[in-house]
């Protein structure tokens, strides 16, 4: 109880204007990225990751979490408006939303793509801080064994989702790895494959890394399709009148909707966002599954169905709250975005844990409340005061784009640490992950394999070497067998059983 | 059918440059001595030969598919553009330091340009852009967060 009061202590940080400012900032950033085909709020994060070396940790995670939650909302824009989803979690929008837009019902699809998101974002927030004390108390409870096997447990699911892909999502997974040994050992003050170099002793940080995957290698991609082929549906979209009157949901569809369809799609997306790897697509998809599978009005799905969007934009926002939960008890990232926040906490040296949470509650208090505050205030505001331009987002030149984004990622690189060292590397790294999403390698595999590692690493060895390197601790451990238990039922679930619907794969690896 | 398929291709290559790569590794694991190990205890190379030993049956997994089914490369002057934006990202950070950021971001953001064919046509809203793009991320990095970037005359002197 004493923490849930801290935290909700710290939320009045964001009272202070500079806050607010980055929380503004961050959620206009997020909902442009979040907006533009191609782009995403990970790589949104990855761009601004180098400012927060800059500036103070509170406002640095503040804009990381406004920009978590704008960028999975703004996806539904382009869904609706141009049906090409903004971010690979709004495609069961684009179906839904885009069908309403054709039947000229664009202005209210958004609206239900809003309200959804509010009330999906609110919910998972509100989940968050209410369920954070009860699971550090949990954390607490696993020892180093249980923890091995819960970072293994996290690592399968990571390969497993990657459906299809298994062999390369397991190759990128153990790239990761590998590159996280470079440097000091976990135990010992022995450097390991520094090849004679002073500086590869020091390790490989994460902001090279996080660059060179997301932000160099979609320079890489857009340079190859450098064409925009948006211009006729930017055309045909030209002439569409959006009136913000029209945005307001009327109160029959809600009710027709239904309280009970939100909650669920609510709660579902908070568990799925929990589950390390899943992310906002597969919140949106097994949300809108279900919602479909117990509609009163099944018939409406396929053909510009409010509840559907409701549905899914619900549950990918709910998904933001619960990827938090993992990476903040136990350093295990619930999806990318989370992964690269994770490093903002490193950088900063917080470590995660739910010692964290009972000493710097003052600290986490502010990125909880600027989730919630995103959800609740932020999205709506957005879109009755820039709803009527949203499709100019995507009539920003390509050219124009990228290259800003180049010169970013390029400078942010440089300056976290003033070496042309680490830009050297975010460019390497951004090569080898342009042609790992050409051959579908997950970079986001690559990415939680390089975060996870060195506690894998770690909870193994110290778990040996307090049982004197008898293995079967790991069974005998109540934590340890449990997660085990996990990763098998895990592995049944979604390898073995036959699967009844293969989920859409996006571009960057994500499901 | 996959005996028609060029072995040269990325689907084969890629994993041949990570079996390379953790061949390498493996070797340098071997290196790894450790300052002290008591009963029971794993070494700081026990996990990174652990690793390499996952990666190569990982590789192996990938191999059998890509030459069960191979995936087809496009054209290779879809690579062009890729690779031209690799050069000018080289000559940028080569630069970055000897030119300073104005002079070497102005050339870096001018080269991008050209390459994705943006305002070509239009010498002058090409170098207003170019300008401006610079001048925007100065302002973002130097001016908002008090980043101090290298200058042509600290390179120089």
């Amino acid at each position: 109880m004493d923490i849930f009061i801290d935290i909700l202590g710290g939320m009045s940080a964001l009272a202070d204007p500079y806050v607010i400012a980055f929380m503004i900032g961050g959620f206009l950033v997020g909902t442009f990225f979040g907006a533009m085909p191609g782009l995403t709020s990970v790589l949104a994060i990855a761009l601004l990751l180098p400012i927060t070396y800059t500036i103070d940790v509170v406002p640095a995670l503040v804009m990381c979490a406004s920009i978590f939650m704008a960028g999975m909302y703004s996806g539904s824009i382009t869904a609706t408006t141009i049906n090409i989803p903004g971010a690979p979690s709004s495609m069961m929008t684009a179906i839904e939303g885009n069908a309403l837009m054709k039947k000229g019902f664009g202005a209210n699809a958004l609206g239900h793509a809003a309200l959804g998101s509010m009330i999906g974002g609110a919910i998972g927030a509100v989940l968050l801080m209410a369920f954070m004390p009860i699971a550090a108390e949990l954390s607490l409870l696993i020892r180093t064994p249980g923890k091995f096997s819960l970072v293994l447990f996290a690592l399968v699911v990571i390969v497993i989702v990657d459906k299809g892909n298994i062999a390369k999502g397991f190759v990128a997974t153990l790239l990761g790895v590998m590159i996280a040994t470079v440097g000091i050992d976990v135990l010992q003050p022995i450097p390991r494959f520094s090849f004679g170099t002073e500086t590869l002793v020091e390790g490989i940080d994460i902001m090279p890394l996080v660059i060179g995957a997301f932000a160099i290698s979609e320079v890489l991609m857009q340079s190859e399709n450098w064409k925009s082929n948006l211009s006729s549906t930017l055309e045909q979209a030209k002439d569409l009148k959006i009136r913000r009157r029209d945005f307001l949901p009327p109160r029959a569809e809600i009710r027709e909707i239904g309280l009970l369809a939100y909650l669920r799609a609510s709660f579902i997306g908070y568990g799925i966002g929990i589950l390390p790897g899943a992310g906002g697509s597969m919140a949106a998809f097994v949300s809108y599954a279900m919602a479909r599978s117990s509609s009163k009005t099944p018939e409406q799905y396929g053909s510009g169905s409010r509840e559907g969007i409701a549905s899914a934009e619900a549950a990918n926002n709910s998904m933001c709250g619960g990827a938090f939960v993992p990476m903040l008890m136990f350093g295990i990232p619930g999806d990318p975005t989370t992964a690269i926040v994770l490093g903002v906490l490193v950088i900063n040296g917080l470590q995660p844990g739910p010692r964290l949470l009972e000493n710097q509650a003052e600290l986490l208090g502010p990125m909880l409340g600027s989730l919630f505050f995103s959800a609740l205030v932020l999205i709506p505001l957005t879109l009755w005061l820039f709803g009527p331009w949203f499709i100019k987002i995507v009539s920003i030149p390509k050219g124009l784009l990228y290259t800003g984004i180049a010169v970013v990622a390029l400078v942010g690189s440089y300056v976290a640490t003033y070496s042309i060292f680490q830009m050297s590397l975010a460019v390497l790294f951004g090569i080898l992950a342009y042609f790992m999403r050409k051959q579908n390698y997950s970079t986001v595999s690559m990415l939680l394999g390089f975060i996870l590692g060195p506690d894998l690493e770690e909870y193994l060895r110290r778990a040996l070497s307090l049982s004197d390197g008898n293995p079967v601790v790991f069974l005998t451990n109540p934590d340890s067998l449990f997660f085990l238990a996990l990763t098998a039922l895990f592995v049944w679930a979604i390898l073995i059983r036959k699967p009844k619907r293969a989920m859409p794969r996006t571009e960057s690896g994500e499901i | 059918m996959a005996d028609r398929e060029p072995l040269l291709r990325t689907g084969v290559l890629l994993p041949l440059f990570f079996l390379i790569v953790t061949t390498v590794y493996l070797a340098a694991a071997f290196d790894i001595r450790s300052q002290f190990a008591g009963a029971g205890e794993m070494s700081p190379r026990s996990v990174p030969i652990l690793m390499a030993c996952l990666m190569y049956v990982a590789l192996a997994a990938v191999f059998i598919a890509e030459f069960r089914s191979p995936t087809q490369d496009g054209p290779v002057r879809e690579l062009l553009r890729p690779l031209l934006v690799i050069v000018a990202t080289a000559g940028y950070i080569a630069l970055f330091r000897p030119l300073g950021y104005w002079l070497a971001t102005l050339v870096f953001t001018s080269a991008l340009f050209a390459i994705f064919h943006f305002q070509l046509r239009r010498p002058l809203v090409f170098a207003f852009y170019a300008i401006a793009v610079t001048a925007l991320f100065y302002g973002l990095f130097a001016g908002i967060f008090g980043v101090r970037l290298p200058t042509l005359t600290a390179g120089v002197f």
